[in-house]
């Protein structure tokens, strides 16, 4: 890539904001996680899982609910979206086969807002599911990346070049298959096999940037991944029971 | 609503009696005294008017908005104060996402009482114009673990949100003078709130038929209690509100006893409240002053990185050249070396210099150690621009850009040594 002009933040194009990532916050709630990016902060909590199923879910599966609460005003639209993705997101990595007929609650709340705020509550609350010891196949690992005027990408947008860029991706990839399985032999050569697990793109863009994006996406979300599962290690050595 | 209740954490009868036989001997199951309030941490968010609060294990976060509205007809020179409470399912299994349940109307009622009611915010200083535009202040209180005693902490937290507020100025201007015109923070200061006292909510909690009574109950000491009493006062001992919805009743010099208590816990809480935001308005205050250098300081950094042993060189020629003998310039090598960064950013004239040298001479620069007397005399010219600095140094070129950048430590006396140096040097250039 050679020199790439900065970012209005002084970073670089391939340059991902400070992460910082904390479990076990809160007292009532089964798990809980704050993940952030930057200024882009969201604490996520589960409750679960709980006996039971919502109308309309398969009672023969594990089935989840969202619940998105924004900074301040009511919900939109957008979060309602948001809800959605996020729901269908960690139902595919959880194993949704081991407590059938039960409903996790994963309550998801924007501390701060500088753009890739759904990238960043993908990653919290799979944080928090881990913190309260729901069963995952793997980790999700979220990012978010921008196409530039002139065709190359930028990664983990604030706010200001989310409304600038004419085109932007989030895009969600599976961490390798370690955590929960032991089975599963472990392949570091190949981190990401299975392939994307959300893609939210907004605005138009060209396929081949398109598919530049899926690659500069899955090197970052390799790095960040690595960065939750150190994270994730260093805290569940002092992790212990609570109260339901 | 039948699920979320089964969901809700209810004491065992053996939980309950433990409690209730405890507090009879004065002793709670946290082990704090009847008067003591759990441990109080405010923490500010990155951006004004935001707060997180933890009481013990209850955990609230405030934030705080503005926006300019048209007033209410009644009350046309005033600004409006609105709190919404949020009981985020995130803090207890058992509330409810959607609509506002009863306590959480019940707190948003207490806290609204005890800040809008009392007039604690100075409400005429939010008008804009009379009658056509006011800021109205939106409080947003998000309980997000529920550890007990929701009311004192949320109130803390929208007091300690509030304090840390700005608001953008605003002036009236435009052609018809009728135009509102909101300056950009960076431009003018925003302003704080005007807060004329802290309404501090204090809550007690009565067991055995009001034999007994605590401050600061837990939600396990909630589940149990016969009956829960809220007295808002401020620090000069105003009681600005007081809810007992129900429950238990208690006697007169009970309640006597209670305000007396709240006075003082209200004059602690307010000290409290107040040292955090005074620490964080310093804080703000400290990062406006850095904010400047440190960007500046970025900016020219990263592309110089492979700059450093050149100028490292560099230092060691200039010092060389300056005392013009090579043993003292040795000695003062070594103190120099600690400030390579510094200077750069100081001296305004020298930020062309880098760029230069970086893309002309990474290799040049070790083999031209020893000094010579055309080195010495450009050095110091050229870091004087507006000595025909562009003939020399286009002329002159490679050998000469090495020692653009003369960085030993500065000082006061520096900054006026180098006129007489130009000076001699010019008459060196005269011979």
């Amino acid at each position: 890539m050679g020199k790439m002009e900065d970012r209005i933040d002084g970073r670089n194009a391939n340059q991902l904001r400070p992460l910082a990532c904390s479990r076990n916050l809160l007292h009532r709630a089964h798990g809980s996680a704050r993940w952030s990016q930057g200024n882009t902060i969201v604490l996520a909590a589960v409750y679960g899982p709980k006996a039971g199923t919502k109308k309309g879910e398969n009672p023969e599966k594990a089935s989840f609910e969202v619940i998105w609460k924004p900074k301040t005003g009511q919900i939109g639209k957008q979060e309602r979206e948001y809800e959605m993705i996020l729901k269908r997101t960690l139902q595919s990595i959880c194993l949704l086969n081991v407590h059938p007929n039960t409903t996790t609650s994963i309550i998801v709340q924007v501390v701060g807002d500088d753009g890739s705020l759904l990238p960043c509550a993908i990653n919290a609350s799979c944080a928090a599911l881990v913190d309260a010891g729901i069963p995952m196949k793997n980790l999700a690992v979220a990012i978010s990346c921008g196409l530039m005027e002139e065709g190359s990408i930028i990664l983990d947008l604030t706010k200001s070049e989310e409304e600038k860029l004419k085109a932007f991706a989030y895009l969600v990839f599976p961490n390798s298959p370690l955590t929960v399985i032991p089975k599963v032999p472990l392949s570091k050569e190949q981190p990401i096999e299975q392939g994307i697990i959300t893609s939210v793109t907004r605005g138009a863009m060209p396929v081949s940037g398109y598919f530049d994006c899926m690659n500069r996406g899955v090197a970052a979300c390799a790095a960040i991944s690595e960065f939750l599962r150190r994270s994730l290690q260093k805290q569940s050595s002092d992790d212990t029971s609570r109260a339901a | 609503m039948e699920q979320r209740w089964a969901n809700a954490w209810r004491p065992t009868i053996n939980e309950k009696q433990f409690i209730e036989e405890a507090l009879r001997s004065e002793i709670r199951v946290d082990g704090r005294r009847l008067y003591d309030y759990r441990r109080l941490t405010i923490k500010f968010g990155r951006e004004d008017g935001s707060s997180e609060v933890q009481l013990g294990e209850t955990h609230v976060m405030g934030y705080v908005t503005g926006q300019l509205v048209q007033p209410y007809r009644d009350r046309s020179n005033e600004g409006t104060l609105a709190i919404f409470t949020e009981f985020s399912p995130m803090a207890d299994p058992s509330f409810e996402p959607g609509r506002p349940g009863e306590s959480a109307i019940e707190l948003g009622r207490v806290v609204d009482r005890g800040l809008r009611e009392s007039r604690a915010v100075d409400m005429e200083s939010l008008c804009v114009v009379a009658g056509k535009s006011v800021w109205a202040i939106r409080v947003d209180l998000h309980i997000i673990d529920n550890g007990g005693n929701l009311i004192d902490a949320a109130n803390i937290a929208a007091l300690a949100a509030l304090s840390t507020f700005r608001r953008p100025e605003c002036s009236v201007g435009g052609g018809d003078s009728q135009e509102i015109i909101v300056h950009d923070p960076e431009e003018r200061d925003p302003i704080a709130l005007t807060i004329h006292h802290f309404p501090i909510a204090v809550t007690f909690a009565f067991f055995s038929e009001g034999n007994t009574l605590v401050i600061d109950p837990t939600y396990k000491e909630e589940a149990v209690m016969g009956g829960r009493m809220t007295v808002t006062m401020n620090s000069n001992g105003d009681v600005c509100a007081i809810q007992k919805a129900g429950g238990d009743g208690i006697l007169s010099s009970d309640v006597v006893r209670c305000l007396r208590i709240a006075s003082l816990k209200a004059a602690e809480m307010t000290t409290k409240i107040k040292e955090a935001v005074e620490t964080y308005n310093a804080e703000v205050a400290l990062k406006k002053v850095k904010r400047h250098p440190l960007l500046v300081a970025q900016k020219i950094t990263v592309p110089d990185v492979e700059m450093k042993e050149a100028s490292f060189e560099k230092m060691k020629n200039s010092d060389g050249d300056m005392e013009s003998s090579p043993n003292q310039a040795s000695t003062s090598r070594t103190n120099t070396n600690a400030s390579v960064g510094r200077p750069k950013i100081w001296d305004p004239y020298s930020t062309s210099a880098p760029s230069i040298s970086s893309s002309q001479l990474p290799g040049t620069v070790c083999t031209s150690n020893e000094p010579n007397e055309d080195q010495i005399m450009q050095t110091d010219e050229e870091s004087k621009p507006d000595l025909r600095n562009d003939q020399i140094s286009n002329a002159t070129g490679v050998s000469s850009a090495i020692h653009q950048e003369n960085s030993p430590p500065k000082s006061l006396k520096d900054a006026v040594k180098p006129k007489n140096k130009r000076k001699k040097n010019a008459e060196r250039i005269a011979r």
